[in-house]
């Protein structure tokens, strides 16, 4: 089973945190590679560097700043490949990163690789610099739709730029309520039944865009069916 | 007709093999509401055929057989059935069979084969699912209970408990939950919360308030139930046979813990005669059985300071020395303010009652205990055994202040006016 692991944040973590992760990090990336449950892992840029884009009435609204009005942000995105979600949470408590953070372990309905996961993964961005796109559902949406159409289009949306060579990867998540929520303090591993913050919706999906510039990747964004609906957080990943 | 015979022995098969039943079919089918649904058929076909038929000799193997054989009619009509029909065939050893015939081949003593039920008591009690869908859940599988009895028993409207059971179920599937006995680095932990669950449902029930004692009472005899289960089904696992012993110590004095006015009585005050005394037996033996392997742990040590309760005749023939060294290890264990005030108290009522007091006192000031009215309740009662009627009457009324609901507040009231009265 596939999982998506979303690392929840505050804020810019504290100096002694930064420098425990920093340098425990590699030797988890390096067992969980080996063990081949770690697919990739990426950061994520400061939610100040976000946008929301909704479209309505055929018209693209655009809005600076994440989609949840919360002080927590998701600051990073790892996929693991579990046999299941006791090997997930295993996988996840292990991380250093857990340690300082929440970790949402959201389970994968279905996803889509494509011939640049691995670069992006490596953190290689020389094709294009990587965007999130997040879809944020879960509340109430603009107009009733057809959710298998709309999924067909999303389909559809994600050929096309794949074609173009603007797709890295993709991912629909199983609901909020079958995520589960981990903590490590003092060395014990703290589960919970649910999301890591309660936002007002939730990330239904993510995909990620492979981009020239912030513009195309709000362009993109607003071409995806589901702004129509709900709303798109666009997010750069960080990269040095 | 169903005569009283019939209807008893399908009555019995049910407490005896609902949990059992269901827990073969989940591993088989890996679907739990088809799983729930043919369980339910065959108690139903039991209902129509034992009457005319007779009761089979073996009723479990009976009803394992219809329920099977209806979990595969069904699958034959489903979409996805061809691929499951082929688990459901197969027995856990990978021999291919005719019939699913588990009982026979799935019983818990010896053989190697896991009971499935463990299998089910484990994913129902996993700790990524909410504590109220582990305990309803656990209730609905394990024990039988039926969505309408839980929701009674946990006072919300069948339509709530009916979501919270989906919902949990759910999870389970979708977030990919394992059905197993959790492998030897987990298992500790995991023992520890299907433990934790069991002991929050006896609670449940324990601590209802008078009003409800009569709706909740069932759920300290589920718990009960399901320790004496675990029990057996983990015989090397002293933790299961220390809260077994622990849940039967407490349920022994349920009579005598509630006056006429449903009122809590305390233990020193408590008629002693109306202790349940084979319950206590039986927890006795439980606990040295549990004790004799060596691996001291907090239901083990809390149900050896229940024992000492137990075992004696009347409230001075109390081994408070003996408590207090065995809170003294708990506190070791788990250190929490609640272990620290007991301690405390059993060191007063051991040899000095000064020095328990000094305890308690430490123990306000650092206002660790978040049942504030606890402390001041219980030094209100050191004073008052050491005579100090002013102290002890301050305390009750900061007790009285503290006290969080109307049987505490009774309490403290009938406390406060005894030393009122006193000449």
């Amino acid at each position: 089973m596939n999982y998506v692991l979303f690392v929840w944040a505050d804020g810019i973590p504290a100096p002694e945190a930064m420098e425990v992760m920093q340098r425990d990090l590699p030797a988890w990336i390096q067992e969980m590679d080996s063990r081949g449950v770690r697919l990739f892992g990426r950061e994520l840029d400061l939610p100040e560097t976000a946008a929301t884009v909704r479209v309505r009435d055929g018209e693209t609204l655009v809005s600076d700043g994440p989609f949840a009005e919360t002080k927590e942000f998701v600051a990073g995105i790892d996929l693991f490949d579990c046999a299941d979600l006791d090997e997930a949470i295993d996988v996840a408590a292990k991380t250093p990163v857990a340690r300082f953070h929440p970790l949402e372990i959201r389970p994968v309905m279905s996803m889509a690789l494509g011939e640049r996961t691995s670069a992006f993964g490596r953190g290689d961005d020389s094709a294009g610099k990587p965007y999130l796109l997040a879809m944020w559902v879960g509340g109430a949406p603009a107009a009733t739709f057809d959710e298998r159409a709309v999924g067909q289009e999303g389909e559809t949306w994600r050929a096309d730029l794949e074609a173009r060579g603007l797709h890295v990867m993709g991912a629909r998540l199983q609901d909020a309520n079958t995520a589960t929520t981990l903590r490590v303090r003092d060395g014990d591993t703290l589960l919970s039944d649910g999301p890591g913050v309660e936002t007002e919706g939730f990330i239904g999906g993510i995909d990620v865009v492979s981009c020239t510039d912030r513009e195309q990747a709000i362009e993109l964004a607003a071409s995806h069916p589901v702004a129509g609906y709900h709303a798109i957080e666009v997010r750069p990943f960080w990269s040095e | 007709m169903t005569t009283p015979a019939v209807q008893h022995a399908i009555d019995a098969a049910f407490r005896e093999e609902w949990g059992r039943i269901l827990a073969t079919l989940i591993r088989r089918t890996g679907d739990w509401d088809l799983a729930e649904e043919c369980a339910q058929d065959a108690f139903t076909e039991a209902l129509r055929r034992w009457p005319v038929d007779g009761v089979p000799q073996r009723p479990g193997a009976w009803l394992t057989t219809v329920a099977a054989n209806r979990a595969i009619d069904r699958l034959r009509r489903g979409a996805r059935g061809v691929e499951l029909l082929e688990q459901v065939g197969r027995d856990p050893t990978g021999t291919p069979r005719t019939t699913m015939d588990s009982h026979e081949s799935d019983t818990d003593q010896g053989g190697g084969i896991e009971d499935d039920r463990l299998r089910l008591i484990f994913t129902c009690c996993h700790p990524a699912l909410s504590l109220e869908g582990r305990v309803a859940l656990t209730l609905r599988s394990l024990a039988g209970l039926t969505t309408a009895e839980i929701a009674h028993a946990f006072l919300v409207p069948e339509a709530t408990m009916a979501k919270r059971l989906t919902r949990t179920k759910e999870k389970i599937a979708a977030a990919g939950i394992p059905y197993r006995v959790p492998p030897a680095h987990l298992l500790p932990e995991r023992t520890a919360g299907v433990l934790a669950v069991l002991y929050l449902m006896f609670n449940e029930g324990y601590s209802a308030s008078a009003g409800d004692q009569l709706i909740r009472a069932p759920l300290c005899s589920e718990a009960i139930r399901l320790a004496r289960l675990l029990a057996a089904l983990m015989p090397d696992e002293p933790e299961a046979l220390g809260l077994l012993a622990l849940m039967l110590l407490q349920h022994s004095r349920r009579d005598a813990r509630l006056d006429a006015s449903g009122d809590i009585v305390t233990l020193e005050e408590q008629d002693r005669s109306r202790w349940d005394l084979e319950e206590i037996d039986e927890a006795r033996a439980l606990l040295r059985g549990a004790l004799r392997r060596r691996a001291p742990g907090p239901y083990q040590l809390q149900a050896a300071i229940a024992a000492c309760h137990a075992e004696a005749p009347e409230p001075a023939a109390t081994d408070w020395p003996q408590i207090a060294a065995l809170y003294e290890v708990l506190l070791r264990l788990t250190p929490s303010p609640v272990v620290r005030l007991n301690r405390a108290v059993a060191l007063a009522m051991a040899e000095d009652l000064d020095a328990g007091l000094a305890l308690v006192d430490e123990l306000a000031e650092q206002r660790a205990l978040s049942d504030y009215h606890l402390v001041e309740a219980t030094r209100a009662d050191l004073h008052r055994r050491r005579g100090d009627r002013a102290a002890a009457i301050a305390a009750y009324r900061r007790a009285l202040d503290a006290a969080r609901t109307e049987p505490e507040r009774r309490f403290i009231l009938r406390r406060l006016a005894e030393q009122n009265d006193r000449p």
